[in-house]
């Protein structure tokens, strides 16, 4: 099959509503739907490149989205409570709260995930079993201390003021907050590529992804690029943790491990080490999730389920994956 | 003649011989004997425990057949157990007055789904890695967890069913005493549960030692090479993942005919899940028998901990902080979890079967 096909497919599934749903709401739902895919691509980019690069299966990213989200809604409601910049009407303050919060996930995820990294991950690496157990342990462990210095109820998220409500363009409702989101996303992802196609850290890392040990072979301490590229996916995974406690308005201690699921669904679907696999995947995840949760809202989850057996049964390594 | 006489049947021979003479039989007989007797202890409390101990011992074992002798690590053990749970519940409590066909039936049909369930699941995911599944069966879990909990007019949702059970397991029944034990349906119930799960222990231990089992565990140690033995590798994955399945609704319709009652927390949850990791990892991946130890540790602890908890409430009382720890028991159990992991990797009986053979190795030598 061409690598063409999965943007086929995809197409086909993004159109496929317009049957059944009326334009207006079609396109409210598509933004919705997209803004979900890239939140979930944020945290399934860095689940796929620590595992195509290190053949680690890290369950504890999940945590790391939560964290990410906690110090996020913390920095958030400190700015806010100090400066008032969430209720304030000003939009440079409000993008102002948004950077400072995406700062602080980005910064206590990255710090948690080189802490883990270096103590829990780095003496078991090549264990495929113990590396998920003690990730896994590690996921307990990072939760609860989320409900201990949180506590364990939810909370709600100060939304600033400029990405509250609706913009209603030709009569179609689009909410302002997943704009937001779909271009953070979008510019991640042109990050990321930049990063690993122009760069000669992303040449590595890519060679890495290939074939790790040839890259040892030639000199490269593969061990300290594995370092950098799990803080980086830590980093995502902080920064789509606060995203999504915006775009929920709200903090839960288990949110993360919800969200693992679904971007573990999206690595499956994108193909194991792929960072574009990853984006179509979250996409079509996100769109689809969002379609039939109007349509059959019960259905909702099921339908990721579907999709993924659907891709599995036509492509058994993912959209983007290379056969072993 | 000579094919009689093969270096495996010979193997298999001393092996068999060795066996007899092993005290680790006598210690299995002992064990099978004491849970026997504990139905004659004074309180429900230990029979209760004692039995969820034998439950859960060979759910673990069950899982160790996959995660240990298979090494195909997944997340969808505790569904399939609540498939079973769900099968015999909806049977008995779905079609009128329970007979004891519909206790087979629900017996019958969890084992199916589970049978089912698995092989497509294995069929999708172990083509291409194994890993596949550790993912697939989480997402899966997570599905089915959210099906019991909104399938409400099935599944009862939240409420979870409580079954009426047929017959000699009814609460009701009662036959007077034998042999020093009151006949009750509970005492009934307790004996059937257990002859279940020995019957399931023998068929685990005689499954991991068939040629089957050894091809398993031959494409755990390296798969590569299995492979190019000329085995299939993922049909037998698929083979073992799904026999551990099936036994672990099976044990999900004992639960339900011990418990009396389902609900999506108690049969699929994540907590039930980890659990049982917690006890294969801490009686031994790959013992088998590993599971009773890791069982009978979590099951007490999980048992005695309100008690030690007003134990330390009266001891300091007013001290807030230590009653503020005591509620995030979750803490303590993921450290362990990491701990064991770390320093324990073998588990208790895997360090106990290493010094063994460090001790006979080195006075052969």
């Amino acid at each position: 099959m061409s690598r063409r096909a999965p943007l086929v497919v995809a197409l086909i599934a993004f159109l496929l509503p317009l049957l059944w749903i009326e334009p207006r709401t079609y396109l409210t739902l598509t933004i919705a739907g997209l803004a979900m895919g890239m939140l979930i691509f944020l945290v399934a980019a860095g689940l796929t490149l620590i595992f195509g690069l290190m053949d680690v299966l890290n369950f504890a990213h999940g945590a790391l989205f939560s964290w990410g989200a906690y110090a996020g809604f913390t920095a958030a409601v400190l700015l806010n409570g100090r400066w008032g910049w969430a209720a304030a009407p000003s939009v440079t303050a409000n993008v102002a709260l948004l950077a400072g919060a995406l700062l602080a996930a980005a910064l206590v995820a990255i710090a948690l995930g080189i802490a883990l990294e270096r103590a829990i991950v780095r003496p078991v690496y090549g264990q495929h079993l113990f590396q998920i157990l003690i990730t896994l342990g590690a996921t307990i462990v990072l939760e609860e201390l989320i409900r201990i210095v949180w506590g364990p109820n939810d909370q709600v998220m100060p939304v600033p003021l400029t990405f509250q409500g609706s913009w209603d363009i030709a009569d179609v409702v689009v909410l302002r907050f997943p704009v937001v989101a779909i271009v953070l996303g979008a510019a991640v992802y042109a990050g990321m590529m930049l990063a690993l196609n122009r760069t000669r850290i992303g040449l590595i890392v890519r060679a890495g992804v290939e074939n790790n040990e040839m890259v040892q072979v030639l000199g490269h301490n593969i061990y300290r690029y594995f370092t950098g590229v799990f803080a980086a996916g830590s980093a995502l995974a902080g920064m789509g943790g606060l995203m999504w406690a915006f775009f929920s308005q709200s903090v839960r201690p288990a949110m993360g491990g919800e969200q693992l699921i679904f971007a573990f669904v999206v690595v499956i679907i994108g193909g194991l080490g792929s960072v574009t696999g990853s984006l179509v995947g979250a996409l079509l995840v996100g769109l689809s999730y969002n379609y039939v949760a109007f349509l059959v809202p019960k259905a909702a989850i099921g339908v990721t389920m579907a999709l993924m057996v659907l891709i599995l049964l036509f492509r058994p390594t993912g959209l983007y994956g290379t056969p072993r | 003649m000579s094919a009689a006489t093969s270096p495996v049947e010979l193997a298999r021979l001393e092996y068999r011989h060795r066996r007899l003479r092993a005290p680790s039989l006598y210690l299995r007989l002992g064990l099978v004997a004491v849970f026997c007797l504990v139905p004659l202890a004074p309180s429900f409390q230990i029979v209760d425990l004692a039995l969820k101990i034998a439950l859960f011992a060979t759910l673990v074992a069950s899982y160790d057949v996959v995660i240990g002798y298979t090494g195909i690590v997944s997340f969808g053990h505790a569904m399939f157990f609540g498939f079973g749970a769900y099968a015999v519940a909806l049977s008995l409590g779905k079609f009128g007055a329970p007979t004891y066909g519909h206790l087979l039936l629900g017996f019958a049909l969890g084992m199916l789904a589970s049978a089912v369930v698995a092989a497509a699941i294995g069929a999708f995911s172990l083509r291409v890695k194994a890993l596949f599944f550790a993912m697939i069966t989480l997402a899966f879990a997570e599905f089915a967890l959210i099906l019991a909990v909104q399938w409400s007019q099935v599944t009862g949702g939240e409420d979870g069913l409580s079954p009426t059970l047929p017959g000699v397991f009814a609460v009701s029944f009662d036959a007077g005493r034998a042999l020093g034990v009151a006949v009750t349906g509970r005492n009934v119930t307790y004996y059937a549960v257990l002859v279940i799960c020995v019957a399931l222990f023998l068929t685990m231990s005689r499954f991991v030692h068939s040629p089957l089992g050894r091809t398993l565990q031959a494409i755990r140690d390296n798969e590569l090479r299995a492979e190019a033995l000329g085995f299939q590798t993922f049909v037998f994955q698929i083979i073992a993942t799904s026999f551990g399945s099936v036994m672990a609704s099976v044990l999900g319709g004992c639960y339900v005919l011990w418990v009396r009652y389902v609900n999506p927390e108690s049969t699929l949850g994540v907590p039930i899940m980890l659990d049982v990791l917690l006890m294969v990892i801490i009686g031994g991946i790959g013992t088998l028998y590993g599971g009773i130890i890791g069982a009978a540790f979590l099951i007490t602890a999980r048992t005695l901990l309100p008690d030690l908890r007003a134990v330390g409430a009266a001891l300091f009382p007013g001290s807030e902080i230590l009653q503020r720890m005591a509620d995030r028991w979750l803490l303590y159990f993921g450290v362990l979890f990491i701990l064991v992991v770390f320093f324990f990797p073998k588990g208790v009986l895997g360090t106990l079967r290493d010094r063994m053979a460090g001790r006979v190795g080195s006075a052969r030598s």
